[in-house]
């Protein structure tokens, strides 16, 4: 199973028999079964033919659109699952009850400690990386989430977190020709940032999928509750997973020298930056790969890939808000 | 296409059914219990739930089993094997117990009714495949006026008739079944997830996640 991400502008994706076929020029360039499907996303501009949409909806399979620049920009969504039942119970804890409270901690703390962790690592494989300052600042604000129970105070924390982390991140990069001062979005303007803000676009498709699956409304989420017509409960679930897909993946691109400066481009004026063609495929297929890469799922106690854990901590949650189980576990890697 | 052919070779059947208790179905709507939902219901009961009430999704034979009642899977046929009646794939019904389903052969021979189930394996662990056929039979009575004392199960992969006797015990072990179902439908309650040896067996292991009540539970978060 896996994602077929189609980034060749101008291409046409088709059916032949039990086949998705992409085709440029009239000749086809990948063609898998669509058994072996689980997602299509589709990069830019590329034209779907009628018979691969049905075939993609009729086996639940999503199709999601990315512009050129990364954004996202929606998806064809199967029929929406009958599972009322994990609806009613995500909206019953909606709010400030208990259970959001002891959800939204889980999500800052996975978020925080998986934070947390890759600095501690980082700092184990280098010898004149000195990372114990923000380490302990970041300990001291885990610390403080069991003991908070108003949730803008846990906002408060997760924001608070994210700063030290994201302070330290341009020492994490040891590659000379890349730089990362701060977090800048819409448009990122730095090639750090592109990457960054690409990776979680990619991850929010994937993510988006095992919340429909599952069966939740993807729209009502805890800890981003403030604001409405945005898939709050899709990026509540993506916390835990920024730091052990997207910015682990960014690091070891940077690096191991998988990606140059001239892999990326600048828009005039915006000084928007983006992938270019080669640079985007480099980052999809290694995305991919570590998407399918093995770990042992410390909750569940057996071998699962990342692609695996979106739908299994999807599960999980809805277990917790359906009464079955007494905690949300999130996915916290040491 | 099958020509529903009411003419056949049956005698006319004197009614004598027997004395069961009148039953009063939980729910006063028009949803008939489909016979293969006992079936997943005393397999377990979180699985029936998961398929009836929350509408999971699965691409395999059971999917069948969920079916449209308007749909015809099997073509339905008739004719004489030897001294043998035999009606394939008919529907069954049951207003008193409000039971509907489908069968796949009905014997007539020497004035007695058998509903035989086929069944694709061998005789399995769980023997809840008489359900089945005492629910079927349960239908027939009504549907024949007839008692119907036995039922076979047929496994196709050792060829073998097993024979399945309606005692008083299965009819009210299946009656109680039906209860169980009508309830499970009409109220929509999750009955709880429980692990045991069919999990392994069963086609929404990956969904139901038996297991992670315990590992839950049991799960300390590292620091």
């Amino acid at each position: 199973m896996g994602t077929l991400y189609v980034s060749q502008a101008d291409s046409f994706i088709g059916k032949v028999d039990e086949r998705i076929h992409v085709k440029f020029e009239k000749k086809t360039i990948i063609d898998v079964a669509f058994i072996k499907l689980d997602g299509v996303v589709v990069l830019g501009r590329s034209t779907v033919s009628p018979a691969v949409v049905s075939e993609l909806m009729n086996r639940h399979i999503p199709l999601s659109f990315i512009d050129e620049r990364g954004h996202y920009l929606g998806r064809l969504q199967p029929e929406m699952s009958g599972n009322i039942f994990v609806r009613k119970a995500q909206w019953q804890a909606a709010g400030n009850t208990p259970q959001s409270v002891h959800i939204v901690q889980g999500f800052v703390r996975g978020k925080l400690k998986n934070y947390r962790q890759l600095l501690v690592r980082r700092q184990r494989e280098s010898d004149h990386l000195d990372l114990a300052a923000d380490i302990t600042r970041l300990e001291n604000i885990i610390s403080a989430i069991d003991k908070t129970e108003s949730i803008d105070s846990l906002r408060g924390l997760e924001g608070a977190g994210s700063a030290v982390y994201f302070g330290c991140f341009n020492r994490l990069i040891i590659n000379p020709n890349f730089e990362f001062t701060k977090r800048v979005r819409r448009p990122p303007t730095d090639p750090v940032n592109s990457l960054l803000s690409f990776g979680y676009s990619l991850l929010r498709h994937d993510v988006q999928s095992a919340v429909n699956i599952v069966g939740f409304d993807p729209f009502l989420g805890y800890l981003h509750f403030d604001r409405y017509n945005r898939p709050s409960l899709v990026l509540d679930l993506m916390e835990e997973f920024r730091p052990l897909v997207v910015d682990a993946l960014v690091l070891t691109l940077l690096n191991k020298q998988f990606l140059k400066p001239d892999d990326f481009i600048s828009e005039p004026l915006s000084n928007a930056v983006s992938l270019t063609a080669e640079g985007r495929k480099i980052f999809l297929t290694n995305y991919e790969k570590k998407k399918q890469s093995e770990f042992k799922h410390p909750v569940m106690g057996k071998k699962c890939t990342y692609r695996e854990s979106f739908e299994l901590q999807a599960r999980l949650l809805a277990k917790y808000l359906m009464g079955t189980t007494d905690k949300y576990p999130p996915l916290f890697i040491r | 296409m099958s020509q529903n052919k009411q003419t056949h070779s049956l005698p006319t059947v004197t009614c004598h059914l027997s004395p069961v208790t009148y039953y009063q179905p939980v729910t006063s709507s028009d949803d008939y219990v489909n016979i293969a939902s006992l079936n997943q219901y005393s397999y377990c009961p979180h699985r029936c739930w998961l398929i009836h009430c929350a509408g999971e999704f699965i691409d395999n034979q059971y999917t069948i089993e969920g079916t449209s009642l308007h749909e015809r899977v099997h073509t339905m046929s008739e004719g004489n094997r030897d001294e043998i009646y035999q009606i394939r794939a008919i529907y069954l019904k049951s207003d008193q117990y409000q039971l509907i389903g489908k069968s796949d052969l009905i014997e007539f021979e020497n004035g007695e009714f058998y509903p035989i189930e086929y069944k694709r394996g061998r005789k399995g662990e769980w023997d809840n495949d008489e359900l089945q056929v005492c629910a079927q039979a349960l239908c027939l009575e009504e549907m024949t006026g007839k008692n119907i004392n036995s039922g076979y199960i047929y496994y196709a992969q050792t060829h073998q008739r097993q024979l399945v006797e309606i005692t008083e015990e299965l009819r009210a072990n299946t009656i109680a079944t039906i209860e169980a179902v009508q309830t499970l439908l009409f109220t929509g309650a999750m009955p709880k997830p429980i692990k045991t040896k069919r999990c392994n067996g069963c086609s929404l292991f990956s969904r139901c996640l038996p297991q992670a009540v315990d590992k839950v539970g049991r799960y300390q978060e590292a620091n």
